[in-house]
């Protein structure tokens, strides 16, 4: 056999030759017989067929959640990094750095204060801080950090369980529905962590259509890691509302940018592996890989942007651009003008503009109502400078163009309806 | 899997899975309105109430899973069935726990919480799917059982 291979490698074949050679091959190494289904392979079927798969699912994505809540969340950030920042870091800083409150140098590296009764105040946390070595490095290694590392470690588990190919083939019916297939859904969730990997996760896709939809869809509906982290910590009675009004987003738009979107959606054909029990070796890599990788992407733009921010409130650009762009949101989307700001930050990173929000948040000057839209908003106004940078690097300029028209018609279009039923509901 | 084997099997999970459907209705309830907390039992969802409705969603899915398991009990799709209700139910019972370990380890006021803060934390009450995760177990005989065929 291997002389009859060496052969074919020296000598080319014609196809029936060929068939004659794979007829031979699979005589000599395929054994023939009544297979008797396993107990894998029923709970594969089940897993896939709509009817069990998707209480499955849930069961799945519940996991997934209230690990990510638990461990991120209560065990880490609330539970060791608060005490960590606000009662020894940040107090270390305000005692030791040079200046001193109302210095600017001092505003931008460590805390910008807040006026109570006409008098400038220390922050109490880093959260409103505003300065690069405390809000900065606490939203990098205080939050974000452990709800990524919390995310990727679910996510590694379940695609080397096999869990994932078969939750592919689930939504495949409704993916099919927008224009996309089931494979889509691996993106979506790599998204979840960071759109970075997300968006370069979309080159299995087979057409140009499917990836310009795909990264579309990724840079305006899908929050990432570290923005879901800081939303968890600030809003956590907002989260179902704002992935429910996302996942609304995600599909109707997807449906639309369908029906426009010139070009073909063929089917893609995946392997579906059978379940396997993961090694923790495999898991630990790919835990180590993706963190690092999103640590060596996020903390320099954290950094800057608190920097840039923090600039652009002490020159006073952040009072204009909130005086120019104010009347805008204020009448269109029904949120304050001191919203322009987080939305400006958070096209260097969004979850640092979710921290900006939560300050607005405590000061007052927001309702839950307004909270919720400006988050929203931010998570469909732009991709991060990040995923916007490897946008540029996969998508041509011509497609580039129409992610920005389509992201800009859907900011209005959507911001607006938000609003608009708020109004209806008698909350906005 | 012997003829004894399999009519326990049919009686214990089809009583499993009433128990499960009766606990999955509470929640689903509970979840409606304020919830409750009787004697050990706890529905209320105070830690999270977000998460109440999908457990009664999820129990309530695999006590369908259950019951629909019991026709047949020895062929392997309806063990099957019988192993992903358990599944989901270590799902939502280790995330149950997971949220007790979680929130044991770190003190109010210090770094770590005392010893008897840290055993508090586990006392009762426990929320249904706790409860059953014990009786779920019992899939893993016949787990082992079908391996050996």
């Amino acid at each position: 056999m291997k002389r009859k291979l060496k052969e074919v490698v020296k000598v080319p074949l014609s196809v029936d030759e060929r068939w004659d050679l794979i007829e031979k091959i699979s005589k000599q190494t395929v054994e023939f017989g009544a297979y008797k289904h396993t107990l894998k392979d029923a709970i594969a079927e089940l897993t896939v067929k709509p009817l069990t798969g998707i209480p499955v699912a849930i069961a799945v994505i519940y996991g997934f959640w209230s690990f990510f809540c638990d461990f991120a969340g209560t065990l880490f950030t609330d539970g060791f990094m608060v005490k960590i920042f606000d009662e020894h870091w940040l107090p270390w800083l305000q005692s030791f750095f040079l200046g001193g409150l109302g210095n600017p140098f001092y505003a931008l590296m460590v805390d910008a204060g807040h006026i109570e009764d006409g008098v400038l105040v220390a922050s109490d946390n880093c959260f409103e801080a505003f300065g690069v070595l405390t809000s900065g490095l606490f939203i990098v290694f205080g939050v974000v950090l452990w709800a990524v590392l919390a995310f990727y470690l679910i996510f590694a588990i379940l695609e080397d369980i096999g869990y994932l190919p078969r939750l592919a083939v689930l939504v495949d019916t409704v993916l099919h529905k927008i224009g996309l297939h089931g494979y889509a859904i691996v993106p979506t969730f790599l998204s979840l962590g960071c759109n970075v990997p997300g968006v370069t996760a979309t080159r299995p896709l087979e057409t140009r259509k499917q990836r310009f939809m795909m990264m579309t869809l990724l840079a305006i509906f899908v929050p990432c890691g570290a923005q879901i982290g800081i939303m968890q910590e600030l809003v956590p009675e907002l989260m179902g509302w704002i992935f429910l009004t996302l996942a609304i987003g995600y599909l109707g738009f997807g449906f639309i940018l369908n029906k426009i979107v010139l070009g073909k959606s063929p089917e893609l054909i995946m392997d579906v592996p059978p379940y396997q029990m993961p090694t923790l070796r495999n898991i630990g890599r790919k835990l180590w890989i993706r963190t690092s990788r999103f640590l060596l992407v996020a903390v320099p733009f954290v950094l800057l942007g608190s920097i840039i921010v923090g600039l652009m409130y002490l020159t006073g650009a952040m009072d204009w651009l909130a005086a120019v762009f104010g009347p805008l949101l204020m009448v269109w989307f029904g949120v304050p003008s001191e919203t322009v700001a987080p939305l400006i930050a958070g096209f260097l990173r969004k979850d640092l503009a979710v921290g900006v929000l939560g300050g607005l948040m405590a000061q007052g000057i927001m309702t839950t109502f307004q909270v919720f839209t400006s988050v929203v908003l931010l998570c469909i106004y732009f991709p991060c400078l990040a995923t916007f940078a490897l946008m540029l690097k996969e998508e041509n300029w011509k497609e580039i163009l129409g992610s920005f028209a389509s992201l800009v018609a859907m900011v209005f279009v959507y911001g607006g309806l938000i609003h608009l039923i708020g109004i209806m509901l008698g909350v906005a | 899997m012997n003829e004894n084997e399999k009519k326990f099997g049919q009686i214990y999970f089809a009583v499993l899975g009433a128990v499960a459907l009766a606990f999955g209705a509470a929640e689903l309830i509970a979840s409606a309105g304020e919830g409750f907390t009787w004697g050990i039992l706890d529905s209320s969802g105070a830690s999270d109430p977000m998460f109440l409705p999908w457990k009664a969603i999820i129990l309530l899915s695999a006590s369908l899973f259950y019951l629909s398991s019991v026709k047949n009990f020895a062929e392997v799709h309806q063990i099957a069935k019988a192993v992903m209700a358990s599944i989901m139910i270590w799902i939502v019972a280790g995330m149950a726990i997971w949220a007790r370990i979680a929130s044991s380890i770190p003190g109010e006021e210090t770094w770590f919480n005392s010893l008897e803060g840290f055993l508090a934390s586990y006392a009762p009450p426990y929320c249904p799917e706790v409860f059953l995760l014990p009786f779920s177990l019992v899939i893993v005989y016949y787990i082992l059982k079908e391996g050996e065929t």
